[in-house]
């Protein structure tokens, strides 16, 4: 049995040891009493605050339950926010507003009020938006745009597809590539250019990197230039994420560029430097968005990225990376659409995670939570009638928030056919704020929405479906196998044929566009595209040729040195960090294929 | 009867978006298309030598990640540079290309952009209006494989038009190879025939060896000849191009054949064509077939292959299913691909038992052709080198 199999297991012995303690709870007395006395003394303890009408409300909202066996269900099967398994939430407050006003229950139940004085904490806003555009310097301006009225600066960069790919910007045939759907970046000058501005060592600074196949050098490249910017100091302050999920974009993005095992070997490098140097670093983004928007179903999504992140786990505790510290800083991504499923689907990924990371893996508290960061649909949005997009993606956010995610991207109303305006950015942005901000539903009380009896039943419906998905990969011989036996690209591909030929059947109901369709033609607005300029396009690979002429001697060297590395199959990431100096990616990307071949495509 | 239309899709450079390829590729071929896929994050010059080589009427795009003028400018801009203005070029890309673009491609020379929501017929419907009119008088060919591509075509027309018949033996019969017109033979090309059950890596394992080739043959010339099952008048997905990623360079030649109703994994067309390559001036002919083997291979001694290779998968089932392999009795080299399962080992010990039957000094090889630099693939490569014994 491998490590998937184990989780399967670990799942099915927590579900059962759950209901043993119902069992005991109701017939062990002095169990049933402590149940019965921890519970009131949450209830006691649960501050109350006022709404602006002046309700006052539970800032913890516990089930109407005094039974200890369902007490003992509560705690066991889903947990406090903040609590093992973590159905409910990562952390407790999350999306509390800083508490104001509060007044606590004391014993007796006279309310008692508390100075607002004492300063606690803000929390980080979850907003993050992606993006990126033309050239560094233009994609930076946009970053300061998108922060202006931020208390943190979380940025959540987008690349252009030669970078995706590890190619140049003077690569054959992809100068009209440079700078189209994200920012282009070939060398470290264009990192430093990238987050000019912002304070990369604070506290309230993260950056966000989009990308994989790469990832390792463009990694490096961030490091090299936060040290060109702060010096060597800084690295062990960084924050932010990069993407580097292999997996998955062998299952379904295509963006891979060396065969799987020399992709992964290089990933688990990274991961072994950051996790020793720069331990607020998040080195991969587990993610199961790019897996939705090729067209999985739901359950898919969660089952593909939960086992991908196991085999990582397994992976990089192989190499000997102690579990508890590279464990917090394994995070996820996941896409939120409308499908009933999305109620509760991070919430079973965070409680599978959980018990799996535990009691498989030996985790620590902090190694099993599953942080996760939620994109509304991509692939919900049309173009027929595209206002209705703001609907769905304010659907797709609260499903989102019900889920408690611990960061959020809101997609612009004008994507289906253009790269997002600042117009409709700004609309998609506003979104998560009337969520959070305006209206009451998250401020006031951390876990509103959980425990219905609808979502406990696509909760248990959800994991019971992606336990099955695991017991098949399981089969495979577990998930490296089924990746290179395609499993998981065929199940996609299916289910993505499958849902537009429900949408042609009218099975599914696409407003607009299979129902209440407007007679009128498209009422698409003149979009004013963002596209990238040549003369912007020329600049980068003028910039490209200076800077490849400047280091030619010493950027021989230096691919020399790493392809030695790389042939001993010692750990290459602190031969990259010297390379960055002085290669550009295409350089690097080509040298390396060199060695370890180009990835073969699957089709 | 005319021949099918042949048209090749891709999905540009630095772009994986291939969801809606796969399905439109899937559209043609049911409505009789030949559809050669090259696959995503394909180059402009990757995209215009495989259509030329290919002899395609069209060539569609799928391009979703934007730069959509510049590419598909370039593409014919290269096809004219090529001579072949008459492949013809369509494309689409959902929602990323506006109709402003799509006029600006249209004036570059763009025969038309499909937009979000056209369906699928409407698609295939237009490929088979625009481009399944019989060609008109072709130019002169502006290159030797292009000129070559010519005449790869008119044999497959030939023979799908009944002007050619294959004759019972035809595949018996050697053919004198200096075909005429064709002074330019070389004495040495070597006819390398490839065969084995669908799924076995052949495709993989000839694009390494071409690596390999290339490499060490910093001027020589090879060609490969692939071939898809289809079902007469109907069309076929010709695939072994997308997942080649070393065989997309000048100096290889790939033509890749629909079997057009043939059984046995050939086209009636098959012999002409490889007469016509092994005298066309390359280093190595290679043709690639599916069969599981069950059938006598149609690569005879007497006939223009020089050796043939039998890749199989370890998985054939049980020990007597070998005896029902004929082309273990033909092939001179067999290979089992594949060889890091767990079965391999058996297979390995099985397959030679059977060999040893033959006293004919077969070679067996285990090679993990999927791997970067295999041991296995590269005794392969020495053992061709060498030549037939």
């Amino acid at each position: 049995v491998s490590k998937l199999g184990q989780v399967v297991e670990s799942i099915e012995k927590y579900n059962k040891f759950v209901l043993d303690q119902v069992k005991r709870a109701r017939t062990d007395e002095q169990f049933g009493r402590e149940l019965l006395g921890r519970w009131n003394d949450i209830k006691a303890k649960v501050p109350i605050t006022r709404t602006p009408t002046g309700l006052p409300l539970p800032r913890l909202a516990v089930p109407e339950i005094d039974e200890p066996g369902e007490i003992a269900r509560y705690f066991f099967s889903e947990g406090l926010p903040g609590e093992f398994p973590f159905l409910n939430g990562a952390y407790r407050e999350m999306y509390l507003e800083p508490i104001r006003e509060v007044e606590s229950l004391q014993k007796d139940g006279e309310p008692l009020r508390r100075s607002a004085r004492s300063p606690l904490p803000q929390a980080e806003e979850p907003t993050r938006l992606f993006s990126g555009l033309m050239l560094a310097e233009d994609t930076n301006e946009r970053f300061h745009y998108l922060t202006q009225h931020q208390r943190t600066h979380r940025l959540s960069t987008a690349f252009d597809g030669p970078t995706l790919y590890g190619i140049d910007s003077d690569a054959d045939g992809v100068f009209g590539k440079i700078g189209e759907g994200g920012v282009a970046i070939d060398t470290v000058e264009d990192m430093v250019r990238l987050y000019d501005g912002f304070d990369l060592g604070s506290a309230n600074f993260s950056a966000s990197m989009t990308i994989s196949g790469p990832a390792p050098i463009i990694m490096a490249m961030y490091i090299a230039a936060a040290k060109r910017r702060f010096g060597p100091k800084v690295v062990p302050s960084l924050r932010g994420t990069i993407q580097a999920d292999i997996f998955k974009e062998v299952q379904a993005q295509n963006e891979t560029i060396f065969p799987i095992e020399a992709s992964l070997r290089f990933l688990t490098d990274m991961v072994e430097f950051t996790t020793r140097e720069m331990p607020r670093w998040y080195p991969i983004s587990i993610s199961g968005y790019h897996i939705g928007e090729a067209g999985s179903t739901p359950v898919q999504q969660a089952a593909y990225t939960l086992s991908n992140g196991f085999a990582y786990a397994e992976m990089f505790a192989a190499r000997g990376i102690p579990i508890d510290q590279f464990g917090p800083r394994l995070s996820f991504f996941l896409d939120c659409g409308l499908d009933a499923e999305y109620i509760a689907l991070a919430r079973v990924s965070r409680r599978i995670w959980a018990i799996g990371m535990r009691d498989v893996f030996g985790a620590g508290p902090r190694a099993q939570l599953f942080k996760l960061h939620t994109q509304t649909s991509g692939r919900s949005l049309i173009a027929a009638e595209f206002k209705n997009n703001l609907t769905r993606t304010a659907a797709e956010l609260m499903l989102a928030y019900m889920n408690a995610t611990n960061s959020c991207h809101s997609n612009s109303a004008d994507e289906p056919f253009t790269t997002p305006s600042e117009e409709w950015i700004r609309l998609a942005a506003h979104g998560q704020a009337i969520l959070l901000e305006e209206s009451g539903i998250f401020k006031h009380t951390m876990n509103m929405l959980s425990g219905s009896p609808g979502m406990k039943a696509v909760e248990r419906s959800v994991e019971a479906a992606i336990l099955d998905e695991f017991r098949e990969i399981e089969r495979l011989g577990g998930v490296l196998a089924a990746v290179e036996d395609r499993y998981q690209r065929s199940q996609i591909q299916n289910a993505a044929h499958r849902y537009e030929q429900q949408i042609y059947d009218g099975i599914r109901p696409i407003i607009g566009l299979n129902r209440y369709r407007n007679g009128a033609e498209e009422d698409i607005p003149e979009v004013k595209l963002v596209r990238t300029p040549r003369k912007k396009q020329q600049l980068q690979v003028d910039r490209l040729a200076k800077f490849k002429k400047k280091n030619a001697e010493k950027a021989k060297r230096a691919l020399d040195k790493l392809a030695d590395v790389v042939e001993r199959a010692e750990n290459c990431f602190p031969a990259l960090l010297e390379a960055v100096e002085v290669c550009s990616l295409g350089q690097i990307t080509g040298r390396l294929q060199e060695v370890v071949g180009r990835f073969r495509p699957m089709v | 009867m005319a021949s099918p239309i042949r048209i090749l899709t891709a999905v540009p450079i630095c772009d994986g978006h291939d969801s809606a390829i796969n399905t439109i590729n899937l559209e043609f071929i049911r409505h009789g298309i030949e559809v050669v896929y090259l696959g995503y994050h394909r180059s402009v010059g990757d995209i215009v030598r495989a259509a030329i080589q290919e002899d395609v009427r069209a060539i569609g795009i799928s391009s979703y990640n934007g730069g959509h003028i510049e590419f598909f400018s370039e593409a014919i801009a290269l096809l004219r540079k090529r001579g072949a203005n008459d492949i013809k070029v369509f494309g689409g890309g959902g929602g990323t290309i506006t109709h402003d673009d799509a006029a600006a491609m249209k004036r570059k020379g763009v025969d038309n952009i499909f937009f979000a929501g056209t369906s699928l017929a409407e698609m295939s419907d237009y490929v088979r209006k625009h481009y399944g009119k019989p060609r008109a008088k072709r130019a002169r060919a502006r290159s030797p494989d292009q000129e070559l591509a010519h005449q790869l075509t008119a044999i497959e027309d030939a023979y799908t038009a009944g002007r050619k018949r294959l004759t019972l033996n035809a595949h018996r019969s050697a053919p004198n190879r200096t075909i005429e017109n064709r002074k330019s033979k070389i004495e040495n090309t070597k006819v390398i025939g490839f065969t084995g059950p669908g799924g076995a890596g052949k495709t993989t394992l000839i694009d390494e060896l071409v690596l390999r080739f290339l490499n060490q043959n910093p001027k020589g010339r090879i060609a490969i000849l692939s071939h898809d099952p289809s079902v007469i008048g109907e069309g076929a997905l010709l695939g072994d191009r997308a997942t080649m990623i070393n065989s997309q360079n000048d100096r290889v030649f790939m033509r890749s054949m629909a079997t057009r109703g043939q059984a046995g994994g050939l086209s009636p067309a098959t012999h002409d064509c490889l007469a016509l390559l092994a005298s066309s001036r390359f280093d190595y002919v290679i043709i690639e077939t599916v069969g599981t083997g069950q059938e006598a291979m149609p690569f005879q001694k007497n006939g223009i292959v020089d050796q043939t290779v039998l890749v199989m998968n370890p998985d054939y089932g049980s020990r007597l299913q070998l005896q029902k392999i004929v082309m273990l009795d033909l092939a001179d080299i067999v290979v089992v691909n594949k060889s890091d399962l767990q079965r391999a080992r058996t297979a390995h010990t099985e397959i030679e038992q059977r060999l040893e039957q033959n006293r004919r000094n077969q070679r067996l090889i285990d090679t993990v052709a999927k791997r970067h630099r295999d041991p296995g693939v590269d005794e392969l490569f020495e053992l061709i080198s060498r030549g037939p014994k």
